[in-house]
């Protein structure tokens, strides 16, 4: 399962119940709107943190890392590929 | 009409607001007389007089109709005789008003009709009421003993722990109505016979009532839209097709009723207009000339199809309030009708001042936004309780002419540069949410301009965290797939961040009302 399909099932699960995945657009900026307001980012990072096993730093928190599906994507692809560099380095 | 209202407002600031309720009421019905004195050809005659000459003159004429019969005036008249009667038999002390529990009915038209006629002031209040709030408001009002119409039950009424002291009633006083109160003890607005004849007058000048014309009644009896609808057809020789309370929410026999008695006018609330759109199909009710909606905003899809359903019809966005009556009329273009929403309330009626109150407290000049208030020749003096006219009857703000008596209405507006004022907010709908002031009114009015909404309802919850949480109910259209994914992103554009709600429920259910048919708010939020 690609991480967009994972990312989108816990979305739903936990923000938006009536919405199927299709409807969800990977862009869609779910800041704006309020689908997740600032207490659902410190739960979504939770669930990165756990459920990715990736570490999310202070300085990871910005929120822009977690405007969307694909915004959250290209945050797990990106600190996965840091952990591996500095295992490997 | 405007040196009517001129007549009183001078009058009203000789008395000033220290004077006594009961002097101040005096004092504006001596002015009154005077006024009437001198414009005698243009004084409304007393609505009982009015009914009483039609019932002499035209006795056969209809005065009601009410499912499958006609009641004429003649036998109106027969029916408000006997009913006089049982009134004379209670023995009430000269002015002490009586209370009546009237659910709408040709017998409840007599019972009105008779204290109308008797010059006895009458508490009409929504007998949907808890029999505990009943009480509490037959005993305000000082109503010791209550008549039901014949036919109906007489419920009984819990006896309260104290006897309230009788309140003094202004010398005039007719209907006493009540205000929906949705938070506690509804406030009594009582009316005086010269301000429903004021009110009476202008309708039947607007709307044509008079012989020949049928209008129909949706709103219950207490209802103030009734003032249009009933008493000021009866006042003008019209006739009043009655629907019955017990099938309102039925559409299709809304539907029948108006297809088979064809009336001329119709004023009602959106929900009335939103449900015989749901059962009208492709019928038309071409007999409709006025067609009003007021009491609620109205959604898009509602407005857009009104046009059809009423093809031969005016369109009018009606605005008032309890205290005050009608003051704002809006005529709508009926080739934009699917236009700007929301719609504007749109001028004062005649005789009617409007003042726009900026947040400082100062009079606002041409375009621009504040809350409203409104003095009108047809408004209430204050209510029962003048303790509870602080802040709502007032004279000011400062510099707002001197002595005229306000009222606050608690409406926020914006007057445009044509000097059309449109309703933006209320201002007891103000919350705020992290800091942020929001008002649950104007994200309602953006819920509603989403086509596949069809109701709508926001109400905010306390939170220990936010300040306030909102939460936000809608009805979808039928066969709509609207999630709250689009309808956030319907509110996100049109609205600050902290004012999309963080709770959105999606029904394709009516969503519930309240006994006046308006939108239940405190329903949306969860049960504690």
């Amino acid at each position: 399962m690609s991480n967009i399909t994972q990312i989108k099932r816990f979305l739903i699960e936990e923000f938006l119940p009536d919405v199927t995945p299709e409807q969800l657009a990977d862009d869609h900026d779910l800041l704006s709107d309020g689908v997740i307001d600032s207490l659902g980012v410190l739960k979504l990072i939770a669930w990165v943190e756990d459920h990715f096993s990736l570490p999310v730093d202070d300085t990871d928190l910005d929120p822009n890392n977690f405007r969307s599906v694909a915004a959250i994507d290209a945050f797990i692809t990106e600190r996965r590929a840091a952990a591996s560099a500095t295992v490997g380095g | 009409m405007t040196t009517h209202a001129t007549g009183t407002a001078t009058t009203a600031a000789a008395t000033g607001t220290a004077a006594a309720g009961a002097a101040t009421a005096t004092t504006a019905a001596d002015g009154d007389a005077a006024t009437a004195a001198a414009e005698a050809a243009l004084a409304p005659l007393p609505l009982p007089d009015a009914f009483t000459a039609h019932a002499r003159t035209r006795p056969n004429a209809p005065a009601l109709l009410w499912h499958e019969r006609t009641v004429s005036y003649g036998e109106l008249a027969a029916l408000a005789d006997a009913e006089r009667e049982r009134l004379a038999a209670l023995d009430l002390a000269p002015g002490e008003p009586v209370g009546l529990l009237a659910v709408k009915s040709p017998e409840a038209v007599a019972l009105v009709l008779a204290c109308l006629m008797e010059r006895r002031p009458f508490l009409l209040p929504s007998p949907q009421l808890a029999p505990a709030l009943l009480a509490a408001l037959f005993a305000q009002a000082g109503a010791r003993r209550l008549l039901t119409p014949r036919g109906q039950d007489t419920p009984a009424l819990p006896a309260l722990a104290h006897a309230a002291p009788r309140p003094t009633l202004a010398a005039g006083t007719s209907f006493m109505l009540t205000t929906s109160g949705s938070t506690d003890l509804p406030k009594i607005v009582p009316l005086a016979q010269g301000a429903v004849d004021r009110f009476t007058a202008w309708a039947h000048d607007t709307f044509d009532l008079g012989p020949g014309r049928v209008v129909a009644n949706y709103a219950p009896l207490n209802f103030d839209l009734a003032l249009l609808d009933v008493w000021a057809t009866l006042a003008a020789g019209g006739t009043c097709l009655l629907i019955d309370p017990a099938h309102a929410l039925n559409a299709r026999h809304l539907l029948a009723e108006l297809t088979h008695h064809r009336p001329h006018v119709m004023q009602a609330v959106p929900l009335a207009w939103a449900l015989l759109l749901q059962a009208a199909g492709t019928t038309a009710l071409d007999s409709v000339e006025h067609a009003a909606f007021t009491g609620d905003a109205i959604d898009a899809r509602t407005l857009a199809a009104l046009p059809a359903l009423l093809p031969a019809a005016r369109l009018y966005n009606i605005y008032g309030c309890t205290e005050t009556n009608d003051s704002f009329l809006h005529r709508l273009d009926r080739l934009d009708a699917a236009a700007a929403l929301p719609v504007p309330i749109g001028r004062p009626l005649p005789g009617v001042r409007t003042l726009i109150a900026t947040p400082d407290g100062t009079p606002l000049d041409g375009p621009g936004s504040g809350e409203l208030y409104v003095s009108t020749p047809f408004q209430a003096a204050g209510y029962l309780d003048r303790s509870r006219d602080t802040g709502r009857f007032t004279t000011q703000p400062e510099g707002a002419g001197a002595g005229r008596r306000w009222f606050r209405t608690g409406d926020l507006v914006t007057r445009d540069e044509h000097g059309r004022v449109h309703l933006t907010g209320r201002s007891d709908f103000q919350v705020k949410v992290r800091g942020v002031a929001v008002n649950t009114a104007e994200i309602e009015r953006v819920l509603l301009t989403h086509p596949e909404v069809l109701e709508a309802a926001v109400a905010a919850a306390s939170d220990p965290l936010t300040g306030k949480r909102l939460h936000a109910a809608v009805q979808r259209t039928p066969g709509s797939t609207l999630n709250t994914l689009t309808l956030r992103e319907h509110l996100a554009r049109n609205l600050p961040r902290a004012a999309v709600p963080e709770k959105l429920a999606i029904h394709d259910e009516p969503l519930p009302k309240t006994a006046t048919g308006k939108i239940d708010r405190k329903a949306v939020l969860p049960t504690p």
